[in-house]
């Protein structure tokens, strides 16, 4: 296809990013479902000592999952939807392949010893962000590497205009870092008492409430800008690529883009309704939860309308089935989120299972699966193979969309239960059950989300095994597939 | 005037400077494509033909425009 | 006018952080120095208690206990007065939780005695059946790192003028003296331990993990 053989997009960084998604993706995914089989079976907690408590293994899952999986998926997609978008190869300048050597390298070790250090015990106990001090201060660094990356192509490219994925990814480089830098921001122990004590230790820059504030400020928004804004990127690119339909309407996704960016950072105080943070911040955060509704369902219907007249496609492309799926968790998982958002649902959905179901059917459901299918998109094409097989494809969307039902249904019940449980009192007004009453009767309901557990991860190694199988010996593609993925 | 009220209208004109931009924004988005000055739309096709050989889309930078 | 906001990364960058950073400006920075204000008469942790709070971050028990008692009847039925802001102003960070798998913890210190957690700690299930916390065993044979507490007390102290009192210096020599302080504390919580080999170790003037984390539980009031 391409006369010129000098000019060709190079995937070598894209590559070893796949490379972490899918090996984070399976650690994450793994010890997910050993921590929820904890719950059903506590005997597992002792498998390798004081190391493999639920309470331990908790953060471990949360941050491979996050800065394993989902941000190695970020990086793959930018590396390989970032130089074709603005039409200009990496390979063309040498600087910018450097960096994204570093990038890859500083991270992968960096990830490594990150998730050494919470098995050890490091924590700042912020969650999502409980890595100490020494490894904030790497991630700030892999972060600025991916920033010279980004404005770097964008800075010699041969397409002027920014395309909406463009702007996604920019906005997730901007917004996680601004909210990483002020909630991690702390001050060392060690350096202040001439070297008493330990030098991971620091102490949090905030105290009580305000920590709190500034702790769901970030953790609300790093699921904006690292769950919602950079899948949204990828859909907005492979989708249309993978189907061949331009997007429905590109003025409503540069509108719902604005609106995502001013309404999204608003809605974190509903991380604390009741608490001891200001009523009318808790009102606000109320409020604007539900007007985020609009610009996510926003997105999410152009995604829907973009397939409007190509339904068939459904039927025939494994992959697209996987996206439309993914659309539509999306727009579940942001009704959900407005409707706990609300102060009376909140009071019963707070501290339940409820939560766990809430974040797993949008990230089990949407950016897996969105991540996944970019990945079956893109290996084809960097590696110059097809698929290895289109029949192990459907058998792993069946099994883990069961498996994503199962989870939030059983959590939803959970969830519920154990909310009106904790506040229901009998004729005389007392507490009608003491907590360990709450917790023995959801034992059934965390053995259904173990399984369910067992069977995504299932689905997450089959995914594992028909991407190695297309790197490695599928049948050889003589020049790259315009729009369709083919598949064996 | 103290800091919660300094909070309070800042708070309240930033909003109405947004909205008004969001609306003005939009309302310049259908104008600017009605006029024919601009086809929105056609930036979907960068993500549909986007080989490094491809003719790029808007090629010309932002001062040679119109 | 929009359309060069669109073309030139600069400015789109610019707008995009524009519009997200409002959020953060108007909502919490000026509440920073109100709510802050500790409870009058309050005192910052003592360095064991400080110590038992870095155990409880270690040992990650706010992925399953909070500790925020929410305003309602039930609530303040079980687990005793709602919270307050003020109260949290010394804790650096914040430890309310956001999944109650086991019971709220803000106001244990003021229902559960140092023999009651001694056992608990141990064998969860055997207090309380059916229950589905893992035991913490090890807290009984590691040493919790009263060292570090000293630095942390010294820290907040210098850097956020936390009220301690000034015998908190943070030098070498000063820890050495400020150390036999934390041992009689530690001791008067082992006192009321059955454990033999806590007791010994304390004696012998080390502090196992079980005794701070104690001696931060029963602070919770």
């Amino acid at each position: 296809m391409q006369s010129n053989a000098a000019l060709e997009y190079d995937y070598s960084i894209a590559k070893l990013f796949t490379y972490t998604t899918i090996l984070f993706g399976f650690l994450g995914m793994l010890v997910g479902t050993l921590i929820a089989a904890q719950m059903a079976f506590p005997e597992l907690n002792y498998l390798i000592g004081e190391y493999g408590t639920f309470s331990r293994l908790r953060p471990i899952h949360t941050n491979t999952v996050v800065f394993g999986f989902t941000v190695s998926g970020i990086f793959a997609t930018w590396y390989y939807v970032g130089q074709r978008v603005l039409k200009v190869s990496m390979a063309e300048s040498k600087f910018l392949m450097a960096i994204g050597k570093i990038h890859f390298w500083l991270y992968f070790v960096g990830a490594l010893v990150a998730t050494v250090s919470l098995l050890l015990g490091y924590s700042q106990s912020h969650e999502y962000a409980q890595y100490e001090w020494p490894i904030d201060i790497v991630i700030v660094l892999i972060w600025i590497l991916w920033g010279i990356s980004i404005f770097g192509i964008v800075g010699i490219r041969r397409e002027k205009s920014l395309y909406i994925s463009l702007w996604y990814y920019i906005a997730c480089f901007l917004g996680v870092s601004m909210l990483y830098l002020f909630n991690n921001i702390s001050v060392p122990t060690y350096f202040l008492t001439d070297g008493l004590g330990s030098v991971m230790h620091s102490v949090s820059m905030y105290s009580g409430t305000n920590d709190a504030l500034v702790q769901w400020w970030y953790g609300h928004n790093a699921v904006a800008f690292g769950f919602t804004v950079p899948i949204v990127a990828m859909i907005y690119y492979f989708l249309p690529k993978e189907s061949g339909q331009a997007i429905y309407s590109y003025k409503l996704s540069l509108l719902s883009f604005w609106g995502l960016m001013f309404v999204y950072l608003w809605a974190g105080s509903h991380h604390l309704l009741w608490s001891t943070v200001p009523d009318w911040m808790q009102t606000m955060g109320s409020a604007f939860s539900i007007v985020l509704i609009l610009p996510s369902w926003g997105s999410a219907i152009n995604m829907l309308l973009t397939m409007k007249g190509e339904w068939n496609q459904l039927t025939e492309n494994p992959l697209i089935k996987f996206m439309v799926l993914a659309s539509t968790f999306y727009m579940l998982s942001t009704l959900e989120g407005p409707i706990q958002a609300i102060k009376s649902v909140n009071a019963i959905a707070h501290f339940t299972d409820w939560i766990p179901g809430h974040v797993h059917d949008g990230v089990l459901g949407w950016v897996v699966f969105m991540i996944m299918s970019a990945l079956f998109h893109m290996v084809p094409r960097m590696f110059k193979r097809e698929i290895y097989s289109k029949k192990l494809i459907e058998v792993q969307f069946w099994i883990q969309t069961v498996a994503v039902v199962l989870y939030f249904t059983s959590m939803w019940i959970a969830g519920i239960t154990q909310g009106m449980m904790w506040r229901a009192v009998d004729e005389y007004g007392n507490l009608m059950y003491s907590f360990i009453d709450t917790v023995t009767v959801l034992h059934p309901y965390y053995a259904i989300r173990a399984l369910s557990g067992v069977l995504y991860l299932t689905g997450f190694l089959i995914f594992a095994y028909n991407m190695y199988k297309s790197m490695t010996s599928s049948k050889q593609l003589t020049e790259e597939p315009q729009f369709k993925t083919p598949m064996a | 005037m103290d800091i919660r009220e300094l909070q309070g209208y800042a708070s309240f004109f930033m909003t109405i400077f947004l909205v008004i931009m969001l609306y003005g924004y939009i309302i310049y988005l259908y104008r600017s494509e009605k006029r024919g000055d601009r086809d929105y739309e056609k930036y979907g096709n960068i993500a549909l033909d986007d080989e490094v050989t491809s003719t790029p889309v808007e090629d010309k930078p932002a001062s040679q425009r119109e | 006018m929009f359309h060069w906001l669109e073309k030139n990364p600069f400015f789109f960058s610019v707008a995009v952080f524009v519009v997200i950073s409002f959020a953060g400006l108007i909502e919490i920075v000026p509440n920073f120095a109100e709510a802050s204000r500790p409870l009058v008469g309050m005192k910052p942790r003592t360095v064991l208690q400080l110590a038992g709070k870095n155990v409880y971050v270690k040992d990650n028990c706010m992925s399953c206990h909070s500790q925020l008692i929410r305003p309602f009847k039930s609530e303040t039925d079980r687990y005793g007065d709602y919270s307050l802001s003020g109260e949290y102003a010394y804790d650096r960070p914040f430890l309310w939780g956001s999944k109650r798998t086991g019971p709220d913890l803000h106001r244990i210190g003021n229902y559960r005695t140092t023999d009651w957690h001694e056992n608990h700690m141990f064998n969860p299930s055997e207090i309380v059946p059916g229950s589905i916390m893992p035991a913490y065993k090890h807290q009984f044979t590691n040493l919790a790192d009263i060292e570090t507490a000293y630095a942390e007390a010294v820290t907040v102290k210098n850097v956020f003028n936390t009220p301690y009192a000034d015998d908190l210096i943070g030098t070498r020599a000063g820890w050495d003296a400020y150390k036999p302080k934390v041992l009689a504390e530690a001791k008067a919580i082992a006192d009321n331990m059955k454990n033999k080999d806590v007791k010994d170790a304390v004696a012998n003037g080390e502090v196992p993990e079980i005794v701070a984390i104690i001696a931060y539980l029963n602070s919770l009031k």
